[in-house]
Protein backbone atom coordinates (compact mmCIF):
# COMPACT_ATOMS: atom_id res chain seq x y z
CA UNK A 1 0.00 0.00 0.00
CA UNK A 2 3.05 2.14 0.93
CA UNK A 3 3.89 2.15 -2.80
CA UNK A 4 0.61 2.85 -4.37
CA UNK A 5 -0.30 6.16 -6.51
CA UNK A 6 -2.29 8.44 -5.15
CA UNK A 7 -5.54 8.09 -7.65
CA UNK A 8 -5.50 4.39 -5.69
CA UNK A 9 -4.67 5.47 -2.42
CA UNK A 10 -7.96 7.49 -2.87
CA UNK A 11 -9.92 4.16 -4.27
CA UNK A 12 -8.68 2.21 -1.05
CA UNK A 13 -9.14 5.33 1.49
CA UNK A 14 -13.15 5.20 0.21
CA UNK A 15 -13.03 1.23 0.11
CA UNK A 16 -11.75 0.70 3.69
CA UNK A 17 -13.74 3.80 5.05
CA UNK A 18 -16.85 3.12 3.58
CA UNK A 19 -16.31 -1.36 4.58
CA UNK A 20 -15.56 0.04 8.06
CA UNK A 21 -18.58 2.56 7.85
CA UNK A 22 -21.26 -0.22 7.34
CA UNK A 23 -19.69 -2.33 10.64
CA UNK A 24 -23.25 -2.50 12.77
CA UNK A 25 -21.92 -4.95 15.34
CA UNK A 26 -19.58 -4.53 18.48
CA UNK A 27 -18.31 -8.47 17.80
CA UNK A 28 -16.71 -7.31 14.80
CA UNK A 29 -15.06 -3.95 16.27
CA UNK A 30 -11.60 -5.82 17.21
CA UNK A 31 -11.29 -6.86 13.85
CA UNK A 32 -12.04 -3.33 12.33
CA UNK A 33 -9.28 -1.86 14.90
CA UNK A 34 -6.50 -4.43 13.90
CA UNK A 35 -6.97 -3.60 10.40
CA UNK A 36 -6.42 0.45 10.91
CA UNK A 37 -3.86 -0.75 12.90
CA UNK A 38 -2.15 -2.80 10.04
CA UNK A 39 -2.81 0.15 7.64
CA UNK A 40 -1.17 2.25 9.42
CA UNK A 41 1.70 0.46 10.34
CA UNK A 42 1.92 -0.67 6.24
CA UNK A 43 1.91 2.83 5.57
CA UNK A 44 4.45 4.55 7.79
CA UNK A 45 4.28 8.25 8.94
CA UNK A 46 1.96 6.62 12.18
CA UNK A 47 3.58 10.05 14.19
CA UNK A 48 2.02 12.05 11.55
CA UNK A 49 -1.46 9.81 11.54
CA UNK A 50 -1.39 9.96 15.81
CA UNK A 51 -0.41 13.86 15.47
CA UNK A 52 -3.62 14.57 13.48
CA UNK A 53 -6.12 12.33 15.34
CA UNK A 54 -6.08 14.07 18.28
CA UNK A 55 -9.60 16.25 17.03
CA UNK A 56 -10.82 13.10 16.19
CA UNK A 57 -10.02 11.35 19.16
CA UNK A 58 -11.40 14.38 21.81
CA UNK A 59 -14.89 13.74 19.62
CA UNK A 60 -14.49 10.13 20.29
CA UNK A 61 -13.58 10.47 23.72
CA UNK A 62 -16.82 12.48 24.14
CA UNK A 63 -18.75 10.31 22.99
CA UNK A 64 -17.49 7.35 25.13
CA UNK A 65 -17.85 10.29 28.08
CA UNK A 66 -21.83 11.20 27.54
CA UNK A 67 -23.34 8.56 25.61
CA UNK A 68 -23.08 5.30 28.31
CA UNK A 69 -25.11 8.21 30.69
CA UNK A 70 -27.59 9.75 29.02
CA UNK A 71 -29.14 6.23 27.27
CA UNK A 72 -29.90 3.01 27.24
CA UNK A 73 -32.36 1.16 29.52
CA UNK A 74 -29.69 -1.57 31.31
CA UNK A 75 -28.18 0.05 34.42
CA UNK A 76 -24.31 -1.15 34.68
CA UNK A 77 -23.46 0.94 37.60
CA UNK A 78 -24.16 3.60 40.08
CA UNK A 79 -21.50 6.75 40.34
CA UNK A 80 -23.33 9.29 42.61
CA UNK A 81 -25.69 10.82 40.63
CA UNK A 82 -24.87 9.11 37.24
CA UNK A 83 -26.15 6.23 35.90
CA UNK A 84 -24.15 4.14 33.82
CA UNK A 85 -26.02 2.15 30.97
CA UNK A 86 -25.15 -0.67 28.61
CA UNK A 87 -26.57 0.18 25.72
CA UNK A 88 -25.34 3.81 25.58
CA UNK A 89 -21.90 2.17 26.22
CA UNK A 90 -22.37 -0.13 23.76
CA UNK A 91 -23.30 2.65 21.36
CA UNK A 92 -20.09 4.61 22.10
CA UNK A 93 -18.12 1.94 21.48
CA UNK A 94 -19.54 1.09 17.91
CA UNK A 95 -19.47 5.02 17.12
CA UNK A 96 -16.21 5.96 18.58
CA UNK A 97 -14.68 2.49 17.26
CA UNK A 98 -15.35 3.42 13.71
CA UNK A 99 -14.91 6.91 13.74
CA UNK A 100 -10.91 6.63 14.77
CA UNK A 101 -10.49 3.53 12.67
CA UNK A 102 -11.91 5.79 9.32
CA UNK A 103 -9.85 8.63 10.49
CA UNK A 104 -6.59 6.44 10.74
CA UNK A 105 -6.83 4.37 7.88
CA UNK A 106 -7.61 7.56 5.76
CA UNK A 107 -4.96 9.51 7.26
CA UNK A 108 -2.43 7.00 6.60
CA UNK A 109 -3.47 6.59 3.08
CA UNK A 110 -3.69 9.99 2.37
CA UNK A 111 -2.08 12.46 4.98
CA UNK A 112 1.34 11.19 3.46
CA UNK A 113 0.59 12.73 0.02
CA UNK A 114 1.61 16.67 -0.80
CA UNK A 115 -1.35 19.20 -2.27
CA UNK A 116 -0.30 18.46 -5.70
CA UNK A 117 -0.24 14.60 -5.33
CA UNK A 118 -3.60 15.07 -4.19
CA UNK A 119 -5.38 16.92 -6.66
CA UNK A 120 -3.40 14.85 -9.50
CA UNK A 121 -5.35 11.86 -7.37
CA UNK A 122 -8.81 14.22 -7.87
CA UNK A 123 -8.12 13.97 -11.63
CA UNK A 124 -7.08 10.56 -11.67
CA UNK A 125 -10.62 9.54 -10.56
CA UNK A 126 -11.99 11.85 -13.40
CA UNK A 127 -13.54 14.38 -11.14
CA UNK A 128 -14.38 17.66 -12.92
CA UNK A 129 -11.68 19.82 -14.62
CA UNK A 130 -13.43 22.56 -12.41
CA UNK A 131 -13.23 20.98 -9.26
CA UNK A 132 -9.84 20.02 -9.18
CA UNK A 133 -8.43 23.38 -10.65
CA UNK A 134 -10.67 24.91 -7.47
CA UNK A 135 -8.68 22.81 -5.51
CA UNK A 136 -4.97 23.06 -6.61
CA UNK A 137 -5.21 26.78 -6.84
CA UNK A 138 -7.05 27.18 -2.83
CA UNK A 139 -4.39 24.87 -1.81
CA UNK A 140 -1.68 27.11 -3.73
CA UNK A 141 -3.07 30.29 -2.04
CA UNK A 142 -4.51 29.03 1.39
CA UNK A 143 -1.31 29.79 3.48
CA UNK A 144 -1.00 33.23 2.10
CA UNK A 145 -4.07 34.50 2.60
CA UNK A 146 -4.34 33.03 5.80
CA UNK A 147 -1.03 35.06 7.00
CA UNK A 148 -2.43 37.89 5.66
CA UNK A 149 -6.08 37.53 7.31
CA UNK A 150 -4.19 36.51 10.62
CA UNK A 151 -2.10 39.84 10.25
CA UNK A 152 -4.92 41.81 9.62
CA UNK A 153 -6.61 40.52 12.58
CA UNK A 154 -3.70 41.36 14.80
CA UNK A 155 -3.21 44.97 13.14
CA UNK A 156 -6.69 45.52 13.97
CA UNK A 157 -6.13 44.27 18.22
CA UNK A 158 -3.13 46.09 18.31
CA UNK A 159 -4.77 49.31 16.88
CA UNK A 160 -7.03 48.21 20.25
CA UNK A 161 -9.91 47.68 17.83
CA UNK A 162 -12.95 46.72 19.77
CA UNK A 163 -14.26 43.39 21.05
CA UNK A 164 -17.64 41.52 21.56
CA UNK A 165 -20.61 42.58 19.20
CA UNK A 166 -18.95 45.70 18.37
CA UNK A 167 -15.83 43.84 16.78
CA UNK A 168 -18.38 42.07 14.54
CA UNK A 169 -18.46 45.04 11.62
CA UNK A 170 -14.78 45.38 11.89
CA UNK A 171 -14.46 41.77 11.16
CA UNK A 172 -16.64 41.79 8.34
CA UNK A 173 -14.97 45.16 6.69
CA UNK A 174 -11.42 43.20 7.29
CA UNK A 175 -12.99 40.11 5.06
CA UNK A 176 -14.00 42.61 2.43
CA UNK A 177 -10.84 43.94 2.19
CA UNK A 178 -9.22 40.99 1.76
CA UNK A 179 -11.75 39.64 -0.92
CA UNK A 180 -11.01 42.58 -2.86
CA UNK A 181 -7.39 41.64 -2.84
CA UNK A 182 -8.26 38.11 -4.19
CA UNK A 183 -10.50 39.25 -6.88
CA UNK A 184 -7.07 41.68 -7.91
CA UNK A 185 -4.76 38.94 -7.56
CA UNK A 186 -7.76 36.45 -10.04
CA UNK A 187 -7.03 38.95 -12.83
CA UNK A 188 -3.30 38.64 -12.38
CA UNK A 189 -3.25 34.82 -11.97
CA UNK A 190 -5.99 34.43 -14.80
CA UNK A 191 -3.83 36.25 -16.71
CA UNK A 192 -0.65 33.83 -16.47
CA UNK A 193 -2.60 30.92 -16.43
CA UNK A 194 -3.65 31.87 -20.23
CA UNK A 195 -0.31 33.12 -20.86
CA UNK A 196 0.56 29.61 -20.35
CA UNK A 197 -1.57 27.85 -21.89
CA UNK A 198 -4.41 26.73 -19.68
CA UNK A 199 -7.75 25.44 -21.64
CA UNK A 200 -5.67 24.99 -24.54
CA UNK A 201 -5.38 21.29 -24.25
CA UNK A 202 -2.19 20.83 -23.30
CA UNK A 203 -2.23 19.18 -20.31
CA UNK A 204 -0.72 15.62 -20.34
CA UNK A 205 -2.51 12.48 -20.93
CA UNK A 206 -3.40 10.27 -17.85
CA UNK A 207 -0.72 7.59 -16.72
CA UNK A 208 -2.50 3.71 -16.14
CA UNK A 209 -2.93 2.40 -13.07
CA UNK A 210 0.07 0.32 -12.40
CA UNK A 211 0.25 -3.34 -11.71
CA UNK A 212 0.93 -2.63 -8.20
CA UNK A 213 -2.12 -0.28 -8.06
CA UNK A 214 -4.29 -3.03 -8.93
CA UNK A 215 -2.99 -5.53 -6.38
CA UNK A 216 -3.53 -2.84 -3.60
CA UNK A 217 -6.92 -1.93 -4.77
CA UNK A 218 -8.00 -5.61 -5.22
CA UNK A 219 -6.96 -6.46 -1.66
CA UNK A 220 -8.47 -3.57 -0.44
CA UNK A 221 -11.40 -4.39 -1.79
CA UNK A 222 -11.13 -7.80 -0.80
CA UNK A 223 -10.99 -6.57 2.75
CA UNK A 224 -13.47 -4.39 2.85
CA UNK A 225 -16.19 -6.94 1.99
CA UNK A 226 -14.61 -9.22 4.63
CA UNK A 227 -15.32 -6.91 7.07
CA UNK A 228 -19.02 -6.23 5.71
CA UNK A 229 -19.52 -10.58 5.66
CA UNK A 230 -17.85 -11.18 8.98
CA UNK A 231 -20.37 -8.26 10.75
CA UNK A 232 -22.97 -9.68 8.93
CA UNK A 233 -21.88 -13.68 10.54
CA UNK A 234 -21.05 -12.80 14.01
CA UNK B 1 -20.80 22.30 11.79
CA UNK B 2 -19.28 19.07 10.40
CA UNK B 3 -20.64 15.96 10.55
CA UNK B 4 -17.29 13.32 11.15
CA UNK B 5 -17.02 9.60 9.81
CA UNK B 6 -19.22 6.95 11.49
CA UNK B 7 -21.79 8.49 13.23
CA UNK B 8 -24.55 7.81 11.09
CA UNK B 9 -25.34 3.96 8.79
CA UNK B 10 -23.50 3.65 5.27
CA UNK B 11 -26.56 4.09 3.52
CA UNK B 12 -27.70 7.31 4.64
CA UNK B 13 -23.41 8.65 3.79
CA UNK B 14 -24.20 6.41 0.28
CA UNK B 15 -27.54 8.84 0.03
CA UNK B 16 -24.85 11.81 0.71
CA UNK B 17 -22.88 11.34 -1.57
CA UNK B 18 -25.68 10.54 -4.36
CA UNK B 19 -27.66 13.76 -3.38
CA UNK B 20 -24.28 15.89 -3.30
CA UNK B 21 -23.23 15.06 -6.94
CA UNK B 22 -26.59 15.71 -8.44
CA UNK B 23 -26.91 19.22 -6.65
CA UNK B 24 -22.86 19.72 -8.36
CA UNK B 25 -23.80 17.85 -11.58
CA UNK B 26 -27.12 20.33 -11.63
CA UNK B 27 -24.48 23.46 -10.80
CA UNK B 28 -21.58 22.13 -13.30
CA UNK B 29 -24.86 22.26 -15.74
CA UNK B 30 -25.80 25.55 -15.05
CA UNK B 31 -21.61 26.87 -15.22
CA UNK B 32 -21.34 25.59 -18.58
CA UNK B 33 -24.00 27.57 -19.91
CA UNK B 34 -22.33 30.25 -19.04
CA UNK B 35 -20.04 32.57 -21.48
CA UNK B 36 -16.71 31.98 -20.12
CA UNK B 37 -16.69 29.47 -17.11
CA UNK B 38 -12.81 28.70 -17.92
CA UNK B 39 -12.21 32.82 -16.86
CA UNK B 40 -14.10 32.41 -14.01
CA UNK B 41 -12.18 29.82 -12.34
CA UNK B 42 -8.83 31.74 -10.71
CA UNK B 43 -11.69 34.28 -9.18
CA UNK B 44 -13.82 31.58 -7.73
CA UNK B 45 -10.43 29.75 -6.74
CA UNK B 46 -9.29 32.97 -4.55
CA UNK B 47 -12.64 33.92 -3.31
CA UNK B 48 -12.92 29.90 -2.44
CA UNK B 49 -9.71 30.34 -0.42
CA UNK B 50 -10.53 33.68 1.45
CA UNK B 51 -13.59 31.85 2.71
CA UNK B 52 -11.60 29.08 3.91
CA UNK B 53 -9.15 30.68 5.15
CA UNK B 54 -11.51 33.30 7.25
CA UNK B 55 -13.30 29.73 8.49
CA UNK B 56 -10.55 28.59 10.47
CA UNK B 57 -9.97 31.75 12.23
CA UNK B 58 -11.78 32.05 15.24
CA UNK B 59 -14.23 35.51 15.86
CA UNK B 60 -15.32 36.37 18.97
CA UNK B 61 -18.95 36.23 19.60
CA UNK B 62 -19.98 37.03 23.17
CA UNK B 63 -19.77 34.70 25.47
CA UNK B 64 -17.03 32.61 23.58
CA UNK B 65 -15.29 32.48 19.70
CA UNK B 66 -16.42 31.27 16.79
CA UNK B 67 -15.77 30.07 13.32
CA UNK B 68 -17.56 31.38 10.74
CA UNK B 69 -19.17 29.05 8.11
CA UNK B 70 -20.13 31.44 5.13
CA UNK B 71 -22.35 29.42 3.12
CA UNK B 72 -24.62 32.11 2.70
CA UNK B 73 -21.90 34.75 1.81
CA UNK B 74 -20.55 32.01 -0.77
CA UNK B 75 -24.04 31.61 -2.08
CA UNK B 76 -24.36 35.36 -2.49
CA UNK B 77 -20.92 35.85 -4.05
CA UNK B 78 -20.56 32.50 -5.80
CA UNK B 79 -23.93 31.60 -7.37
CA UNK B 80 -23.83 28.15 -8.85
CA UNK B 81 -20.14 28.02 -8.53
CA UNK B 82 -20.78 28.18 -4.55
CA UNK B 83 -21.36 24.22 -4.77
CA UNK B 84 -18.16 22.67 -6.39
CA UNK B 85 -16.43 25.59 -4.30
CA UNK B 86 -17.91 24.10 -1.12
CA UNK B 87 -17.20 20.24 -1.93
CA UNK B 88 -13.52 21.26 -2.60
CA UNK B 89 -13.45 22.75 0.57
CA UNK B 90 -15.02 20.07 2.93
CA UNK B 91 -12.60 17.52 1.22
CA UNK B 92 -9.38 19.73 2.00
CA UNK B 93 -10.72 20.06 5.47
CA UNK B 94 -10.59 16.73 6.28
CA UNK B 95 -7.49 15.74 4.40
CA UNK B 96 -5.69 18.89 6.31
CA UNK B 97 -7.15 19.46 9.30
CA UNK B 98 -9.51 16.12 10.24
CA UNK B 99 -13.02 18.60 10.30
CA UNK B 100 -15.53 16.04 9.00
CA UNK B 101 -14.98 12.88 7.21
CA UNK B 102 -14.31 11.24 4.08
CA UNK B 103 -17.95 8.83 4.67
CA UNK B 104 -19.64 12.39 5.64
CA UNK B 105 -18.40 14.00 2.73
CA UNK B 106 -21.65 13.62 0.75
CA UNK B 107 -23.71 14.78 3.27
CA UNK B 108 -22.20 17.72 5.35
CA UNK B 109 -21.69 19.07 1.31
CA UNK B 110 -25.33 18.91 1.63
CA UNK B 111 -25.55 20.48 5.05
CA UNK B 112 -23.80 23.72 3.71
CA UNK B 113 -24.16 23.41 -0.25
CA UNK B 114 -28.24 23.74 -0.18
CA UNK B 115 -27.92 26.68 2.13
CA UNK B 116 -25.47 28.08 0.32
CA UNK B 117 -27.86 27.92 -2.74
CA UNK B 118 -30.43 29.09 -0.77
CA UNK B 119 -28.83 32.03 -0.20
CA UNK B 120 -28.41 32.85 -3.76
CA UNK B 121 -32.15 32.20 -4.68
CA UNK B 122 -32.77 34.93 -2.05
CA UNK B 123 -30.15 37.10 -3.00
CA UNK B 124 -31.29 36.79 -6.49
CA UNK B 125 -34.77 37.27 -5.80
CA UNK B 126 -34.74 40.13 -3.24
CA UNK B 127 -31.13 41.41 -3.44
CA UNK B 128 -31.78 44.24 -5.75
CA UNK B 129 -34.35 45.97 -3.54
CA UNK B 130 -33.36 45.24 -0.38
CA UNK B 131 -29.99 44.80 -0.19
CA UNK B 132 -29.59 44.98 3.39
CA UNK B 133 -32.26 42.38 4.22
CA UNK B 134 -31.35 40.12 1.52
CA UNK B 135 -27.89 39.96 3.07
CA UNK B 136 -28.27 39.41 6.37
CA UNK B 137 -31.13 36.90 5.55
CA UNK B 138 -28.51 35.31 3.77
CA UNK B 139 -26.12 34.89 5.97
CA UNK B 140 -27.96 34.57 9.14
CA UNK B 141 -30.57 31.95 7.37
CA UNK B 142 -28.30 29.97 5.70
CA UNK B 143 -26.63 28.95 9.01
CA UNK B 144 -30.32 28.63 10.06
CA UNK B 145 -30.44 26.01 7.31
CA UNK B 146 -27.93 24.25 8.00
CA UNK B 147 -28.80 23.60 11.81
CA UNK B 148 -31.54 22.05 10.53
CA UNK B 149 -30.13 19.70 8.37
CA UNK B 150 -27.44 18.55 10.71
CA UNK B 151 -29.85 17.61 12.97
CA UNK B 152 -32.54 16.47 11.05
CA UNK B 153 -29.43 13.97 9.69
CA UNK B 154 -27.97 13.32 13.16
CA UNK B 155 -31.57 12.32 14.64
CA UNK B 156 -32.45 10.41 11.68
CA UNK B 157 -29.17 8.57 11.72
CA UNK B 158 -28.22 7.74 15.42
CA UNK B 159 -28.88 4.26 16.49
CA UNK B 160 -32.12 3.49 17.59
CA UNK B 161 -31.10 2.52 21.14
CA UNK B 162 -29.46 6.18 21.78
CA UNK B 163 -32.62 7.76 23.93
CA UNK B 164 -34.76 9.73 22.06
CA UNK B 165 -35.42 12.48 24.56
CA UNK B 166 -31.73 12.86 25.12
CA UNK B 167 -30.96 13.12 21.68
CA UNK B 168 -33.18 16.14 21.18
CA UNK B 169 -31.82 17.63 24.00
CA UNK B 170 -28.58 17.18 23.11
CA UNK B 171 -29.55 18.33 19.52
CA UNK B 172 -31.43 21.86 21.11
CA UNK B 173 -28.40 22.53 23.21
CA UNK B 174 -25.98 22.74 20.29
CA UNK B 175 -28.75 24.65 18.31
CA UNK B 176 -28.90 26.82 21.22
CA UNK B 177 -25.64 27.38 20.95
CA UNK B 178 -25.85 27.93 16.97
CA UNK B 179 -28.07 30.56 17.26
CA UNK B 180 -25.44 33.55 18.06
CA UNK B 181 -23.40 32.39 15.60
CA UNK B 182 -26.46 32.59 12.88
CA UNK B 183 -26.69 36.38 14.26
CA UNK B 184 -23.39 37.32 13.95
CA UNK B 185 -22.96 35.98 10.20
CA UNK B 186 -25.84 38.06 9.78
CA UNK B 187 -24.23 40.85 10.80
CA UNK B 188 -21.13 40.08 9.13
CA UNK B 189 -23.14 39.50 5.91
CA UNK B 190 -24.64 42.19 5.70
CA UNK B 191 -22.14 44.86 6.81
CA UNK B 192 -19.58 43.06 4.40
CA UNK B 193 -21.96 43.63 0.92
CA UNK B 194 -23.20 47.13 2.19
CA UNK B 195 -18.78 47.31 1.66
CA UNK B 196 -18.82 45.19 -1.62
CA UNK B 197 -21.42 47.29 -3.27
CA UNK B 198 -20.08 50.41 -2.78
CA UNK B 199 -16.16 49.40 -2.82
CA UNK B 200 -16.02 46.29 -5.43
CA UNK B 201 -19.49 46.10 -7.03
CA UNK B 202 -18.30 43.56 -9.53
CA UNK B 203 -18.16 41.01 -6.77
CA UNK B 204 -21.79 41.04 -5.73
CA UNK B 205 -23.23 39.86 -8.65
CA UNK B 206 -26.91 40.43 -8.64
CA UNK B 207 -26.70 43.13 -6.05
Amino acid sequence: MAEASPRARLVIALLLAFGIASVQGLAVLPWVIALAVAVVLACGHSRLVLRRMRGPAALALGLALVLPLISGGAVLAQLGPLTLRLEGLQAAALIAGRLLAIVAVTLALLAPLTPLQLVAGLRGLRLPALMSDLALLTLRYLDEVRTDLRRAQLARQLRGGRGGWHALPDHARLLATSLIRAQARSERLWAAMRLRGYGAGLAPPLAPLQARDWAAITGAAILACGVIWLDRIL
Amino acid sequence: MHLPDGIVPVDMALAGYAASAGLVALALHRIKALPDPQAEIPRVAMLTTVFFAASLIAVPVPPASVHLMLAGLMGVMLGWFALPAIMVGLFLQAMLFGHGGITALGLNGLILGAPALLAFGLWRQIGGRWPDVAAFLAGSGAVLAALALFAAIVLAGLPAVIDAGAERMALLVLIAAHLPLALAEGVIVMTLLRVLRRVEPRLVPHG
